[in-house]
């Protein structure tokens, strides 16, 4: 824009300066003409002022229609001389005093006259105007040609500039291109921090990203260190809490009424770790593969339920990455697996991949099934003391996990190994 | 049949003694990681309850230096609810079965007896050799579908034997076995619990199932247990 105003700037002010540099040399170039003709004038026989035909400075002044013209008029304004090539209808040149110049341009022709007093050694003084008028056409076409070059060269200027300009910025811009790239991988988990090289100018910007990425994993860590403390500190003394509960001095309906609170306690305890150790949302933490977690899991499910001699398959891309805390990962998938071996029939099958926007992980056995209602089992809508034990406090765990990462857990019937089915659905 | 048991909670570890205790084991309490990891590595243990959170080392470190000095009986952790990824890794370092806090005490001594039963490769919860059949959970013990009464330590003897049949078991190895580190002790008892075994489980002395082989021990005679 600012560069488009000076070009056009630019132009206007060549084009007025070329403009009037050519008519001056105009008016010098008919100046020059009116003295040569002044040096051809000679006296008549009458002693009356013409001027020599063989004297004429410019050839074209002897062709009619050359567009060259010359006359000499006297004080009565009748023509005295004309060129040959001067027109029937050329103008009168107005009064001029004598000795002074007077230069006119019109739409057709510029004119100069000349005003200059002739001693006549017959009649006495007598005044002439010499006028010289040449034909605007040759000068108008100079000043066509002239502004086309001008502009032309302009443009090629101007586009020249841009591309120049163009250029330059985006060779500039190109780290700040790669910045964004780079944090738009660190957001989704595929690389930890900002790692390629960056000119000096972009390295405290870049130097103070990634200390901003590194101080908010540390956070996380310690958080979920100090919760993880928290938790072990407070489960032990409840555990310790129910152990004096069961002791057999107590009568029944005392043991029952220190397990009850106890119990709830533990639930509540357990709730809100849950949801405060679980990561969830977008967190910066790096992808982890899903594989490796259900290789490991499966392993130690394999010897705690050694005798059961469940079976594991797995039906995903070996590279399979899923956005989520480690720990988190565990949490979910070592729920899952532990019911679908503990209830299910020794066959467990997990498929995951993409499914449009949505990363599908679907747990399946060939157990009897789902004996409640999903609802019940997830433990929606009901208070977190007032779950039960067993199969439902996984899948309510596994349903908050899922929840806190925005995606959802549905329970079905497993189509082809006829057990349940657990499917989690995250978005990407 | 002698357990260890490494827990910083006074409370709960006073508390899965006794249980253990009461459910027919010797049993030796660390409180801290340090005496854990000593006892594990040096006493004769038979099975070990170890939480994973300690103080000094951790549960893990001594999970992996016990096996790593050549223990193998079965390892049961103590985890918090949502520890599946110190589950992994106690498993990994070599435990064999975990059990989350807060827990009932009948399903520690379940889980303890099953890792036994594992670990010595027997399918039935009662262990039957001949016409001898006990019951390690319930503590009971059959000869030809009567009902024999033995005192505790006369079970663990019992059972230690059972157990280990075929093999010689010295004197020293069955009080070891018996006894935790800070029971009192007297070398002559065993002589009298065998006695006492002996007279209860075959009164007519047709069975004759423990053997006695001089300077060396004792053996339990009837076939090993029903294995796989």
């Amino acid at each position: 824009m600012v560069l488009a105003g000076f070009v056009l700037a630019c132009a206007a002010a060549l084009d007025r300066a070329f403009e009037d540099r050519a008519l001056t040399t105009q008016r010098d170039r008919l100046q020059g003409l009116v003295y040569a003709l002044l040096a051809a004038a000679e006296p008549t026989a009458d002693g009356s002022l013409s001027l020599s035909p063989f004297r004429l400075p410019d050839p074209r002044l002897q062709n009619p229609g050359s567009g060259l013209e010359a006359a000499l008029i006297d004080q009565r304004n009748a023509l005295t001389w004309g060129s040959v090539s001067l027109s029937d209808d050329f103008p009168l040149p107005p009064e001029v005093p004598p000795g002074s110049f007077d230069f006119v341009s019109d739409q057709q022709r510029f004119s100069l006259a000349f005003g200059l007093r002739w001693l006549n050694p017959l009649e006495g003084d007598q005044r002439y105007t010499l006028v010289v008028m040449e034909d605007r056409q040759a000068f108008d076409e100079q000043m066509r040609a002239y502004r086309r070059t001008l502009w032309s060269w302009l443009a090629i200027a101007a586009v020249a500039l841009l591309s120049v300009q163009g250029t330059v910025l985006a060779w500039g811009l190109v780290p700040l291109r790669q910045l964004r790239n780079e944090l738009s991988r660190v957001e989704q988990g595929s690389q930890g921090k900002l790692e390629s090289d960056y000119p000096a100018e972009l390295a405290p910007l870049t130097d103070a990203i990634n200390g901003m990425i590194r101080s908010g994993e540390a956070r996380l860590a310690r958080q979920r260190n100090a919760l993880g403390d928290l938790a072990h500190s407070l489960k032990t003394p409840l555990a310790a809490l129910r152990a004096l509960s069961e002791d057999a001095r107590l009568n029944r309906d005392d043991q029952a009424a220190i397990a009850e609170p106890v119990g709830r306690m533990q639930n509540i305890i357990d709730h809100q770790l849950r949801r405060a150790v679980t990561a969830g949302g977008r967190s910066l933490a790096e992808a982890v593969g899903l594989k490796d977690v259900l290789e490991r899991l499966s392993r130690t499910l394999a010897k705690v339920y050694a005798e059961r001699q469940p079976q594991f398959e797995w039906r995903m891309p070996a590279q399979l990455k899923i956005r989520m805390d480690s720990g988190d990962l565990y949490e979910l998938m070592g729920n899952l697996l532990e019911n679908a071996v503990k209830y299910g029939g020794g066959h467990v099958r997990v498929t995951a991949g993409r499914l449009g926007r949505a990363l599908v992980i679907a747990v399946d056995d060939d157990g009897p099934g789902f004996p409640e209602s999903p609802e019940r089992l997830l433990g929606r809508g009901v208070r977190a003391d007032a779950r039960t034990l067993g199969q439902g406090i996984g899948l309510a765990a596994s349903d908050e996990l899922v929840k806190a990462y925005h995606g959802r857990i549905t329970l079905d019937r497993s189509a082809d190994l006829g057990g349940a089915r657990v499917e989690i659905r995250l978005p990407v | 049949m002698r357990a260890l048991v490494v827990e910083d909670d006074d409370v709960l570890r006073q508390h899965i003694v006794d249980v253990l205790s009461e459910g027919g084991f010797a049993v030796d309490a660390a409180a801290n990681g340090t005496d854990g990891l000593f006892m594990a590595e040096e006493y004769p243990t038979d099975v070990a309850v170890i939480d994973l959170g300690l103080p000094q080392t951790p549960g893990i470190d001594i999970i992996r230096k016990a096996r790593a000095a050549g223990r193998d009986y079965p390892i049961l952790i103590l985890t918090a609810r949502d520890g599946w990824q110190s589950k992994v890794e106690g498993l990994e370092a070599g435990a064999d079965d975990y059990l989350v806090k807060p827990f009932h005490k009948e399903e520690l001594l379940a889980r303890l007896r099953a890792l036994l039963r594992r670990s010595n490769g027997w399918a039935q919860s009662i262990l039957v050799s001949g016409p001898v059949a006990i019951d390690p959970g319930a503590r009971t013990v059959t000869v030809h579908d009567h009902p024999v009464e033995l005192t505790s330590y006369e079970f663990r003897v019992l059972e230690y034997l059972l157990t280990h049949a075929g093999k010689v078991i010295s004197k020293t190895e069955l009080h070891e076995h018996l006894y935790a580190e800070e029971d009192e002790r007297d070398s002559n008892v065993i002589e009298v619990f065998i006695r006492r075994l002996r007279s209860k489980l075959d009164p007519e002395g047709s069975l004759s199932p423990i053997a006695t082989l001089r300077g060396a021990g004792y053996r339990w005679d009837l076939p090993r247990p029903n294995a796989g």
